[in-house]
């Protein structure tokens, strides 16, 4: 028995081991910003960041951003030293703020060293970021929702695929073969793909709080059936006939006043209405679960289903409109990727980002900014991965498709202090 | 009804429903379901090269199916077995590239350095469970996620043939890494009897050994298990070895006895397929051949939908989802009138004992 108690009594200088590891860890990307980038860059090279869009803007224009990229680097990689020698041996109050700032001067140098001698739009890839990531977003937040009452999830990616492939084709039927205006059609298949989620969610909550079906094999069930019905029907339908997978995409349109704030503006608020529909999600969802009746009841049935019980909380109902809801939302992320990207259908278009929408929700302690702030991280490196493409960068686009899972991974493994999931995560309900 | 009969019945059930269930998509789309699942029997079953082909289809299912009923045992979710195949492959590619032996040392070594390859990546997602806290079922993924990287960044860079790479992979291996095929047929013996072999072993590890009876003892009650004295963090991550090294195993029989080459799609979803599989097999390696045999089966005879009638193949991944749903859901039904009818029993008793 003894080792339980070496355990707990060992639990004291977690703190401190974990308060030196960070400090290393800030060293590391100090001397790796030295060793990897500014090695490689001479004196005579500048490296220009272009801030305006490309394309039609109403951004305030913004001159150009040009700096000497062995400077600027050797400048980061000093920062962060310093950084890292003051975590070590005073400590920041703020850790996960520093940890923050690191990565962000890591990304910096990174992108300083690869556009040296050239440039880069910075405004564009940020852009680009963003929209990689909405459907990243979405799988999270359908994930909040559900674990939050303390149902796994894992069918989001199914949810998905079946919401893409709705969308798709019921759009096109609307706008193809009933030739309603475009702006209906779009709407209708976007109400499709949300009704197709909440099937599938409801099939999820019946299996998952009904039947105590374990979830994860109830969830893996759900996404394989999805992706065969989806590629099956798409080979027969949609395929033979291209005007059912044809229904348009919702048009940019710029937020009068905040679309010009430099940078910001056309990033965030020159984009289309599902991306804003995201936005308004998010704040919707976290004042909704933080400061509501009904998000109290959700995580008290996601913390101690029986305490809610026993204080006359409805713990199945809970479930089975939470897990609907989710349901819904990755329904959306789906409708996202054919209604607000690609505008069409393509067999496995969801390309495991249900996955990893799951793994943003971890990263960001299931909390809806933070799965949100997750999911633009690896949007960011999707992003950064096809820019790299084109600026020829020595690096093989495999390991920048695979830093982010490393980088999760890591952070998952205990950096960023230990996420806990909600305490009855997984486990369904007995009524006594 | 005998108790024998309605059970069998009940266990038909989900057949049955996920039959009906495939037939009304079929109806939908306007084909003709008798023709549909004659074709996808016909392409499974029709000659001695198309049962080879499901035999030798088996083989990976069975190896990963049994690799996952161990870990599932132990009550841990590897889904990290796709990516454990890929490092399997590779590292047999590794042997057979670059070790010009003949050819038992040098099949007996790649075997072994998939074995090695695939239990390293299962003992990774173990460790990042058991010290970084990373739930096995996220770290399983972005492993998976990693070694496809590797893989393709491998067939790309070093390993790329001489008139530049493609996705339909490396150079074939010499001569020696093959494995010997039984005549014209395309199956390797040795691989079959691997993969038994590693139902056997399995089931009397997982039955009659202390090692197994501790995994069980886990997987119903991680915590208890613990305080009772069982050295949890060995045993799950010689479960996770036991898993990866298995699932490695398939990787190197793929890449030797089927492909002769290193390709990208190595894994083919044989690992998400193989969850299924260890799913319906209920974590019993006895039954894993049984239902190993059904999806190979449908597998290699769907393809032939696309031929004859023009249906796309993944018709087969829905009849298997469904099976499993229907399976899943008829359990839970089962189990739900369970309940009830001891809620019934225990308030008829009580109120026997009140009177």
């Amino acid at each position: 028995m003894s080792t339980v108690w070496e355990r707990i009594g060992a639990r004291g200088d977690v703190s401190a081991r974990r308060a030196r590891t960070y400090g290393l860890i800030f060293l590391g990307v100090g001397l790796l910003i030295f060793l990897l980038f500014a090695r490689g860059a001479t004196a005579d090279q500048a490296t220009t960041f272009v801030l305006t869009p490309s394309g039609e803007s109403q951004a305030l224009p913004v001159p150009d951003l040009s700096v000497p990229s062995l400077t600027v680097l050797y400048g980061f990689a000093l920062v962060c030293v310093f950084v890292g020698g003051w975590q070590l041996a005073r400590g920041f109050r703020r850790v996960n703020l520093a940890l923050g700032g690191v990565a962000v001067l890591f990304v910096l140098a990174f992108l300083t060293w690869a556009a040296r001698d050239r440039s880069m739009n910075l405004t564009g890839l940020l852009s680009s970021a963003l929209l990689r990531s909405v459907p990243i977003a979405l799988a999270g937040l359908s994930g909040v929702l559900c674990e939050r009452c303390a149902v796994i999830n894992i069918a989001i990616e199914g949810m998905m695929l079946t919401g893409a492939f709705i969308a798709a084709l019921m759009g096109s039927v609307a706008a193809n073969i009933w030739e309603w205006p475009s702006w209906a059609a779009l709407l209708f298949g976007l109400a499709s793909a949300l009704a197709a989620g909440a099937l599938l969610g409801l099939l999820l909550a019946v299996l998952a709080v009904r039947f105590k079906v374990d979830q994860i094999i109830a969830g893996t069930a759900i996404n394989i059936l999805a992706v065969g019905i989806t590629s099956f029907l798409s080979a027969r339908i949609l395929a033979e006939f291209q005007y059912l997978n044809n229904p348009g995409i919702f048009p940019r349109f710029s937020i009068p006043l905040l679309s010009k704030i430099p940078i910001i503006g056309p990033v965030f608020f020159e984009q289309n209405g599902l991306v804003y529909a995201l936005f308004v999600l998010l704040i919707v969802t976290h004042v909704m679960l933080f400061y509501t009746r009904w998000g109290l009841r959700t995580r008290a049935v996601g913390e101690h289903p029986r305490a809610a019980d026993t204080l006359g909380i409805n713990v199945f109902r809970t479930r089975y409109i939470n897990v609907t809801l989710g349901g819904m939302v990755a329904g959306l992320g789906g409708a996202f990727l054919v209604l607000g990207s690609v505008g069409r259908f393509d067999e496995l278009m969801t390309a495991g980002k249900g996955f990893i929408g799951l793994a943003a929700m971890i990263f960001g302690k299931w909390m809806p900014f933070g799965a949100f702030g997750a999911a633009l991280i690896f949007g960011f490196a999707d992003a950064l991965q096809t820019k790299l493409a084109i600026l020829e960068v020595p690096i093989a686009s495999q390991f920048l498709l695979m830093a982010p899972y490393l980088v999760t991974m890591v952070v998952l493994a205990g950096v960023v202090g230990e996420a806990v999931p909600p305490a009855a995560d997984g486990q369904p309900y007995e009524k006594q | 009804m005998s108790w024998k009969l309605k059970n069998l019945l009940l266990s038909l059930l989900p057949v049955l429903l996920a039959l009906l269930f495939t037939t009304a998509i079929l109806l939908a789309v306007g084909a003709s379901p008798w023709e549909a699942y004659r074709n996808i029997l016909e392409g499974a079953f029709e000659s001695p090269e198309k049962i080879a082909d499901v035999v030798a289809a088996c083989v990976p299912l069975i190896l990963c199916g049994v690799g996952m009923s161990i870990t599932f045992t132990a009550g841990q979710w590897n889904v990290g077995v796709e990516g454990q195949i890929i490092l399997g492959a590779v590292f047999a590619t590794w042997v057979a590239r670059s070790l010009p032996w003949p050819r038992v040392p040098v099949l007996t070594t790649m075997l072994l350095a998939g074995m090695l390859g695939g239990a390293l990546w299962g003992v990774l997602a173990g460790l990042l469970k058991v010290y970084g806290k990373v739930h096995e079922i996220f770290g399983g993924l972005g492993l998976n996620y990693v070694a496809q990287g590797l893989a393709i960044w491998l067939i790309f860079n070093p390993w790329k043939p001489a008139d530049g790479a493609t996705m339909s992979g490396t150079d074939p291996f010499p001569d020696p890494a093959w494995m010997p095929r039984l005549g014209h047929l395309r199956v390797a013996p040795l691989a079959v009897v691997l993969a038994l072999l590693a139902v056997v072993v399995a089931y009397f590890l997982l039955r009659g050994a202390r090692w197994g009876l501790e995994l069980k003892a886990m997987g119903k009650n991680f915590r208890s298990a613990f305080l009772l004295g069982v050295p949890s963090t060995p045993r799950l991550l010689t479960a996770f070895a036991a898993c990866g090294g298995l699932a490695g195993l398939a990787g190197a029989i793929r890449c030797s006895a089927r492909y002769g080459r290193m390709i990208p799609e190595i894994s083919g979803g044989q690992g998400y397929l193989s969850l299924l599989v260890a799913l319906l097999a209920a974590y019993r390696p006895q039954w894993v051949p049984l239902i190993a045999l059904f999806f190979a089966a449908v597998g290699v005879g769907s393809p032939r939908l696309e031929l004859n009638m023009h249906l796309d193949s993944s018709l087969g991944g829905v009849l298997e989802a469904s099976v499993v749903l229907a399976v899943i859901i008829v359990a839970g039904w089962r189990a739900l009138l369970a309940r009830r009818r001891a809620v019934v029993d225990l308030v008829a008793a009580q109120e026997k004992e009140a009177a």
